[in-house]
């Protein structure tokens, strides 16, 4: 997808059509608010160029199904793992500051790496589950 | 983007007019309601009907509408579905928006309240 804000929406209501059969209906709402989440951080605060691609795969496996994103060439590596934010702790009146802890809550797994080429964000979300995380 | 609907005693319906309120457009939402509050609105019902997914960035604005308010006036939300209630669960903001089931009991409600 373009590194857009624009662009995220359509992809994250297309991954979703993708694996709603795949998902309980309760993890299929988790997985929305994830994508956006991570797709909106990637555009936002990366800092790769607008011309800049993002690759998305998803991958339905038996027991559940993994999203990985590949961030432009030229992003600035950024592990969500090392930002981890109490969404209980938060200021229930901060305007920001929600996206990286919502990815961690949402997500059942979630992975970083760098390597020489582009880096990647692992998602996992499993499908045997009702989904309903407090 | 917005549409609005005034009712008796100053109160307005707000409804996003979008379907889903995310980072793409949240700052839009954001600055046409704050431009009602200062022209004067301070009853104000968010009516998520017709919304489908609201993210960080509309939850955000919503916020930030809220403190614009602040004790000049009300803010509620209302029609929310079950994806929407459940990201204003996770959030913590179903303990700081009044939410209520559509937006006649919203209107009634803040009507009664005055």
């Amino acid at each position: 997808m373009p590194n857009t804000l624009d662009a995220v929406d359509p992809m994250v209501v297309a991954l979703c059509a993708h694996v709603a059969e795949a998902l309980p209906p309760a993890v299929l709402v988790r997985f929305q608010i994830c994508l956006s989440e991570a797709l909106t951080n990637v555009v936002k605060h990366a800092g790769a160029p607008a011309s800049a691609v993002i690759d998305v795969d998803a991958t339905i496996n038996p027991d559940a199904v993994l999203i990985e994103l590949f961030e432009a060439e030229g992003a600035n590596p950024f592990d969500p793992r090392d930002h981890a934010v109490d969404l209980a702790a938060l200021d229930p009146l901060a305007e920001s500051g929600r996206g990286i802890g919502l990815i961690l809550h949402c997500a059942d797994a979630v992975e970083y790496s760098a390597p020489d080429g582009p880096a990647r964000l692992s998602l996992t979300f499993k499908r045997d589950q009702t989904g309903d995380l407090e | 983007m917005i549409h609005t609907t005034q009712h008796p005693k100053d109160i307005t319906v707000v409804r996003p007019g979008v379907e889903r309120l995310t980072a793409v457009n949240a700052k839009a939402f954001k600055d046409a309601v704050v431009a009602l509050i200062e022209d004067g609105a301070s009853q104000l019902i968010i009516d998520f009907g017709t919304v489908t997914f609201v993210d960080s960035s509309g939850l955000g604005a919503l916020v930030g509408v809220l403190k614009r308010v602040g004790h000049r006036g009300d803010l509620v939300v209302c029609g929310l579905n079950a994806d929407v209630a459940q990201m204003f669960q996770i959030c913590r903001m179903d303990k700081v928006f009044t939410v209520y089931t559509s937006a006649d009991a919203a209107v009634q409600k803040l009507a009664e309240n005055q």
